[in-house]
């Protein structure tokens, strides 16, 4: 049966980004060869994460085409400008997006999971000071669906451990845990695409 | 008349200040000089004071760039951050031609890595070798170790051959600081990566103060976070400092004259604060066996003669 798990991560592998569920493959695979469980419906959450970046990856690409490309330059104010432009493109293409349409209730219960063992202990003691190292107060930071994240505003060192524990992201999006919040952040255009509120126990 | 006395005052004021300025360096040609300087983006008085003393060490010591321990821009990433504490302070210098190489602060929006002057091709974390030079520099993204990071530093850092090796990122891995310390988080997942391919020297910022650690598993850990900002007093006590300096802005310059490199650290009156080289014996090749490299920091170096 647990041949039947794999069979559906692999048909998954298809549809999403290979980086993003090789990811969720190995750490899946890993705890399947220890218990010989008949599904894994820990692994599928993290697949359905990876589809959900992909849709995300789309439409992103779409607003790119009506955005100035942001590239190399040594006059600074087409960078901001570029920043904002694709921003505005993206806010435009996600105008109805809601929080939770990328971190659904079981990705959230499936990323706590994964911090939790990073947190915990004198190593977690170790990871909490990191995010709370020039960390920004939380009412610094919007939490909203395609609201900027502000000018200005330290972003938290993540903990390498906890990176380590969550899948990996393509370069448009990073992880950054405000306080005990989690956002997902679009990189370039500097925008908070999900959260999830009290990741951080 | 009045003009012209303030004129002359103001020459002699910048010739007092470039004479005043005590280089230990060999100043040798051919070889490879730079500077470093470390969370710099502030735009005040003090960013433009150890900016005017670099540059007037530049008359002394021809160097070729610059690397920036990050917190580029304090204030954002609109254009007029990027003028003040960027293009004002270092006119000079860049007018001059010297590149600046920057890595990301955790104050600094990534998106400065677009900025065509700060040399970092658009990307978080990037290598570079300047021309002739047998040294290799890798700037990391310390506020962001992912797996991705992990893997392309592995890649470089087996292809970066005998050359010196050094790494420069705003988190220092050792740090006497009180504010923040050592990023010992960091330090798991880089230090064992470091200590197997050989690195020789690691550059950091973050702490706004001086401070150059014991070697660590025979690696040089130098911390220049205080060439515009300044926590004086927050330097403790403790094993790590072979010398540390937490009572003024500093920035230091580096010379690599074959397997031996120098540094010199300066403060923004351009006294030296510290000074010293490292010795490279032999060509340091990637081995996992490898735990200790023969690398002595703090040798006293002879005080240059011209």
């Amino acid at each position: 049966m647990r041949a039947n798990s794999l069979v559906v991560l692999s048909m998954a592998a298809a549809l999403v980004a290979p980086s993003l569920l090789g990811h969720a493959l190995a750490q899946e695979q890993g705890k399947a060869s220890q218990s010989d469980q008949k599904v894994n419906p820990e692994a599928l959450v993290l697949v359905d994460f990876a589809k959900r970046i992909e849709k995300y990856l789309d439409v992103r690409k779409q607003a790119v085409k009506d955005a100035p490309s942001l590239k190399e330059t040594s006059d600074a104010s087409q960078i901001q400008a570029a920043e904002d432009t694709l921003a505005q493109a993206i806010r435009t293409a996600r105008a109805t997006a809601q929080p939770g349409d990328i971190f659904t209730p079981e990705i959230r219960n499936r990323f706590r999971h994964l911090l939790y063992p990073e947190l915990k202990g004198e190593a977690g003691k170790n990871a909490k000071e990191i995010l709370k190292d020039d960390a920004p107060p939380t009412t610094a930071v919007a939490f909203k669906i395609n609201a900027k994240y502000p000018d200005g505003t330290p972003l938290p060192t993540v903990p390498a451990a906890l990176l380590a524990n969550l899948p990996t992201l393509p370069k448009e999006l990073e992880y950054r845990i405000i306080g005990t919040h989690l956002i997902l952040r679009d990189t370039r255009a500097n925008i908070i695409v999900d959260y999830m509120r009290d990741v951080i126990r | 008349m009045r003009r012209w006395f303030l004129l002359a005052l103001l020459v002699a004021a910048q010739t007092l200040a470039t004479t005043a300025q005590d280089l230990r360096l060999p100043i040798k040609d051919g070889s490879v000089k730079f500077a470093v300087i470390g969370d710099t983006g502030t735009g005040d008085g003090h960013q433009r004071d150890v900016a005017n003393a670099l540059a007037n060490a530049r008359s002394r010591f021809p160097l070729e760039f610059v690397v920036m321990m990050g917190d580029n821009l304090y204030s954002g990433n609109r254009e007029k951050d990027y003028v003040k504490a960027f293009e004002v302070p270092y006119k000079a210098l860049l007018d001059a031609g010297v590149k600046f190489y920057a890595t990301l602060g955790n104050h600094d929006n990534p998106n400065e890595n677009l900025y065509k002057p700060f040399n970092m091709n658009g990307q978080r974390y990037y290598t570079f070798k300047p021309a002739k030079a047998s040294v290799r520099f890798f700037s990391l993204d310390s506020n962001y170790v992912d797996r991705k990071q992990l893997d392309w530093l592995d890649k470089e850092l087996v292809a970066s051959g005998s050359d010196w090796k050094i790494m420069f990122f705003h988190h220092p891995l050792y740090s006497s600081g009180e504010t923040h310390g050592s990023a010992e988080e960091q330090r798991q997942q880089l230090e064992p990566v470091f200590v197997k391919y050989g690195v020789n020297v690691v550059l950091s910022g973050h702490e706004h103060f001086y401070e150059r650690i014991k070697p660590q598993k025979g690696i040089a850990y130098f911390i220049v976070g205080n060439s515009a900002k300044l926590r004086r007093g927050d330097l403790l006590k403790t094993d790590l400092t072979a010398m540390g300096w937490d009572r003024g802005y500093a920035f230091m310059l580096v010379e690599i004259v074959g397997d031996d490199l120098y540094f010199n650290v300066l403060s923004e009156k351009g006294e030296t604060i510290d000074a010293g080289s490292i010795h490279r014996t032999g060509k340091i090749e990637p081995s996992p066996e490898r735990s200790t490299q023969p690398v002595v920091p703090g040798t006293p170096a002879p005080k240059n003669q011209q």
